[in-house]
């Protein structure tokens, strides 16, 4: 076979949202450095070996979610989809995120990758009910 | 390369025509140009008939064999399929056994998985962590019943070149026919079928600077009765491959490989040192990984594995270049690369590849941007995981 091949063409494989995600992932990292005696709640799902992993970082103040941050491996949709949820999560809290049928309509991800989207879904929720357990516990 | 237009290094895939090739062939097409049959007895088509005999000349005199030894086709597709279909298919009275490579193009497996259907057996040879057939194992492979084996001159995804003289005098021992595969390595190195020894060889205009959709099979003289055609109609090329010859194709193919008999040195001594130059510019990145033999190989092609770097996303980064992944990313196949796959490479490395191939138009320019943009993406994306 002639491997998977990519030229910058007319039309961008990716799409224009998954590209301009995927091309500056700022909430990549982890939670800042100052910020670190705050509660961090992480959630992560995933093996390299099945090609996607995903670590979700969430800083709370109080009850308050303040910061996101992800590290993942993955290919552009995947990075991009954690992208998306940690601005929505930032901007929005965590009803404003939806499932993961509703961000692949959003980003314009082909249904063939909804697989890598449950993994983002599965380190998402940890770490929102690793959130929730530590409210409750407070 | 035009302003602004990605650096194209994918010469394994394909390669642009050259101009004098594009210009011959346009010669072929019009009014006042060569455009009659060549089946046809009349002046128009005595004139195409001489362009494609002329070809057929400059094609063969590239592999060292007589032109009346070539059948044109539609490509190394084609050649492959011809190669091995028509010879089990031929000879099938006499075996049903074939023998090829894990790591052969899916134009060498597809025929042979058909074959299976029809009743063949196919011994599939694993290669050695370099991606290297050892002669031995296709001499313990071969069978009373065996009627081709079929190896790659050199592998088009990772460029190890493997040694065919050997197989083929393995191959003639038990008079058993050996077809190869030389699609990448027609016109890049020396190919002199007096010297492979082989009985069957493919290779493709269009990885030599010529047109796509034209390629050619060499066949041994006593193979001819043992090759049973694929396309019935016309009863061209001696009833090998009925069809209207493609004459303004052949023609570009046949100034193709003159042009490719003269240039290969030059070429293959040009893209050695590009190769070179890109390696040592991707070993200042760490966890980087040549696949394939470091030595026995084509010098247009140097395979990579980036350790903690998922393919796709790195492929996707390097939008300032044009080239190819282990990863059939592109596709909605996650599988990855069966050829790396197949040297041991776990699947995680065998995502990561990428695959650079240069030729003719290749400059260290175009190698400077590539190490710049590889290095950026890889520190980009190993810094994001986990």
């Amino acid at each position: 076979m002639n491997p998977g091949t990519v030229n910058s063409g007319a039309e961008d494989p990716l799409g224009p949202q998954v590209r301009v995600l995927f091309a500056a992932l700022r909430h990549a990292g982890e939670p800042a450095a100052a910020a670190i005696t705050a509660r961090v709640l992480c959630g992560e799902a995933g093996r390299e070996q099945r090609g996607t992993r995903v670590r979700f970082m969430l800083r709370l103040v109080g009850d308050r979610l303040v910061e996101v941050r992800y590290r993942a491996y993955g290919c552009p949709y995947t990075l991009a989809a954690c992208e998306w949820l940690a601005q929505q999560l930032e901007s929005g809290g965590r009803d404003s995120i939806g499932g993961p049928a509703e961000w692949a309509q959003k980003l314009r991800i082909p249904p063939a990758r909804l697989g890598r989207l449950l993994v983002v879904e599965d380190a998402l929720r940890a770490a929102l009910a690793a959130a929730d357990k530590t409210m409750t516990d407070s | 390369m035009s302003s602004g237009a990605p650096v194209y290094l994918d010469y394994a895939a394909t390669s642009p025509a050259d101009p004098r090739v594009a210009a011959a062939m346009s010669e072929c097409l019009t009014r006042d140009g060569v455009f009659g049959n060549p089946s046809s007895m009349h002046q128009h088509g005595r004139l195409a008939r001489e362009c494609v005999e002329r070809a057929r000349a400059q094609a063969a005199a590239l592999i060292h064999v007589q032109p009346r030894q070539l059948v044109w086709t539609s490509g190394a597709t084609e050649s492959n399929n011809l190669a091995i279909l028509g010879t089990a298919r031929a000879t099938a009275k006499r075996g049903r056994h074939l023998v090829t490579a894990r790591t052969e193009h899916k134009s060498v497996l597809d025929p042979c998985h058909r074959l299976e259907h029809e009743g063949f057996q196919v011994t599939y040879l694993d290669t050695d962590h370099e991606g290297l057939i050892a002669p031995e194992r296709v001499r313990a492979a071969l069978r009373d019943d065996t009627v081709l084996v079929s190896i790659m001159h050199v592998n088009n995804e990772i460029g190890v070149l493997q040694d065919i003289a050997a197989i083929a005098a393995i191959c003639q021992e038990r008079a058993v026919p050996l077809h190869v595969d030389a699609a990448q390595s027609a016109g890049k190195v020396a190919v002199d079928v007096a010297r492979l020894r082989c009985d069957l060889l493919s290779f493709t205009a269009h990885k030599l600077y010529g047109p796509k959709g034209i390629g050619a099979l060499y066949f041994a003289p006593a193979r001819r009765a043992s090759l049973q055609p694929l396309m019935f109609g016309g009863g061209q090329e001696r009833g090998l491959r009925s069809g209207t010859l493609a004459v303004h194709q052949i023609v570009g193919f046949g100034v193709a490989c003159e042009l490719a008999a003269a240039a290969w040195p030059t070429d293959a001594e040009r893209c050695e040192r590009l190769r070179a130059r890109l390696w040592l510019g991707l070993q200042a990145l760490d966890g980087v990984l040549l696949n394939g033999h470091a030595t026995r190989r084509v010098a247009g092609i140097l395979n990579v594995s980036f350790t903690g770097i998922e393919g796709e996303s790195l492929l996707m980064g390097l939008s300032e270049l044009s080239l190819s992944t282990g990863s059939a990313c592109t596709s909605d196949n996650d599988e990855p690369s069966y050829v790396l796959r197949a040297l041991g490479r776990d699947t995680e490395l065998a995502q990561s590849s990428l695959r650079f191939s240069f030729g003719r138009y290749s400059c260290e320019e175009d190698i400077d941007v590539a190490i710049a943009a590889v290095t950026r993406e890889v520190r980009r994306l190993r810094a994001v995981a986990p």
